[in-house]
């Protein structure tokens, strides 16, 4: 039983008495990467900030445990030490602060929940040099706002730098096509699948197969009405992709 | 050269600072405790091409009242006012600045930023007023609060009064809190709820910051300000 990372029982969520999620079940697996396919307002996005822990959605039954803790009653930041990691859909600009400030005392906020010294600033930048290079950002980006004034495509490379960066057990990748050219969707898929090692897992969230071209999930959800309702391999991609949500179920 | 500070007669308690034509005057005022609740100048004067940059920081724990009046007395003045003020508990703080733009061809800039917490109460009323002969003016005028508390207040108050017709002048005002979402973005990343609100208040503050050339005197209060923060 150890190999599971992440099991969701029954899990219900609403906001503002509005129920989003009516019963979810999903075990993942080190090594796995699932894909949650659904079509729009299926309660994908729900999910993941559900676990990421967003206070704006309450948790009105079941259950959510990551590696035997329960997920539940963590904080954003717990959940982030634990070795979650969340890539946005859209991606928040902070103003006036600096990603190397950012990443700098993100890193040093895991390092002292481990009972780690923070880590020495030249390693710190050589670290940050080559994550950048790893997803492509350029140098000159270390220095700029979080996300402020970043096309698409750069906000997307910069979730997954931060990923490259954190080096989560469970990346969720929320989204992470949307707004994506061919260029930037294989930048930050191959960042992704450069990620992936038999002990760490993915979640995949999108609505389109395009993604899951590049980055190859090994079972696949369709996420409806707030519930899985079909579970299969990654055949049930094509199928989606043929013949549309309204066929399945 | 050192500006001249006297007692005008008709203002007998004005403390008054002129600063002669071209030179410039560069000062930061601190005010650290109860003990310290005024500045050192009422008045600043300015003359033909000369230039003032004055930053006003109010640490905790201080309730003040302060007024200050810039004339602009000479073509060409320039003069940069900018202040931080800083209210996690019950502290009560008054600014007024009134900006006369006398004279043609005169650069003012005004940025205030507050941050209020407890049940404190800071009030900002700024009036620039541009006289007849002042043309070529180009005035700006910016205050932003934070809000931390319900039972905090903040009272902003911008006037302008505008007498000559070919001048520039905007002033902006805002009052607003903290931004959860950029909150939940930095702790999805590992960073404590009290760093991200930190990181939050720290560039907030920083524009205010942003003129002071790099110095000792620079660094001390940037690392005195975080200090502030971080207990906030």
């Amino acid at each position: 039983m150890n190999d599971i990372l992440l099991e969701i029982r029954g899990l219900r969520a609403s906001v503002e008495d509005k129920e989003i999620l009516k019963g979810v079940d999903l075990t993942i697996r080190r090594g796995e990467t699932h894909a949650v396919m659904g079509p729009n307002g299926a309660g994908k996005s729900t999910l993941s900030a559900v676990l990421a822990g967003k206070e704006n959605f309450t948790v009105t039954a079941g259950s959510v445990t990551f590696l035997g803790q329960d997920l539940l009653k963590m904080s954003p930041e717990e959940r982030s030490w634990a070795g979650i990691f969340l890539s946005f859909q859209y991606p928040v600009e902070i103003s006036g602060v600096s990603i190397t400030n950012f990443m700098k005392t993100a890193v040093n906020s895991h390092r002292q929940a481990k009972g780690l010294e923070p880590m020495k600033a030249g390693e710190f930048l050589k670290l940050m040099r080559e994550k950048m290079a790893f997803v492509q950002m350029k140098p000159e980006f270390a220095k700029r706002e979080v996300n402020v004034g970043f096309s698409g495509g750069e906000k997307k490379r910069n979730e997954i730098f931060q990923m490259a960066m954190l080096d989560p057990t469970l990346s969720i990748l929320d989204e992470t096509d949307s707004g994506l050219d061919v260029d930037a969707l294989r930048i930050v898929a191959s960042g992704v699948n450069a990620l992936r090692s038999p002990e760490k897992s993915v979640i995949v969230i999108t609505h389109y197969q395009r993604l899951l071209d590049y980055i190859v999930p090994d079972f696949v959800h369709v996420l409806k009405d707030g519930r899985i309702v079909k579970s299969a391999g990654r055949e049930l991609v094509g199928e989606i992709e043929e013949k549309g949500y309204d066929s399945i179920c | 050269m050192i500006p001249s500070v006297d007692r005008e007669a008709h203002m007998e308690t004005a403390r008054t600072v002129t600063v002669a034509s071209g030179d410039s005057l560069q000062r930061v005022f601190v005010l650290r405790n109860a003990d310290n609740v005024s500045l050192p100048v009422d008045r600043l004067v300015l003359e033909a091409g000369s230039m003032a940059d004055v930053t006003i920081v109010v640490m905790p724990g201080v309730s003040c009242d302060l007024s200050l009046t810039v004339d602009l007395r000479g073509n060409d003045a320039r003069c940069s006012l900018q202040g931080v003020c800083l209210c996690p508990g019950d502290e009560k703080v008054s600014l007024s600045v009134l900006l006369n733009h006398n004279m043609p061809s005169c650069t003012s800039s005004q940025l205030f930023k507050s941050i209020a917490g407890g049940s404190s109460r800071v009030n900002f009323s700024g009036r620039i007023v541009v006289a007849r002969g002042a043309q070529k003016t180009d005035a700006t005028q910016e205050s932003h609060s934070l809000l931390l508390s319900d039972s905090a207040k903040v009272d902003s108050k911008p006037q302008l009064e505008i007498y000559a017709d070919d001048v520039k002048c905007s002033h902006g005002s805002t009052i607003g809190r903290l931004n959860e979402d950029e909150q939940f973005y930095m702790r999805s990343r590992g960073i404590t709820h009290h760093e991200a609100k930190v990181l939050q208040m720290i560039s907030f503050l920083s524009p205010v910051f942003a003129g002071i050339p790099e110095s000792a005197v620079r660094d001390q209060i940037l690392e005195e300000t975080e200090a502030a923060v971080r207990r906030m």
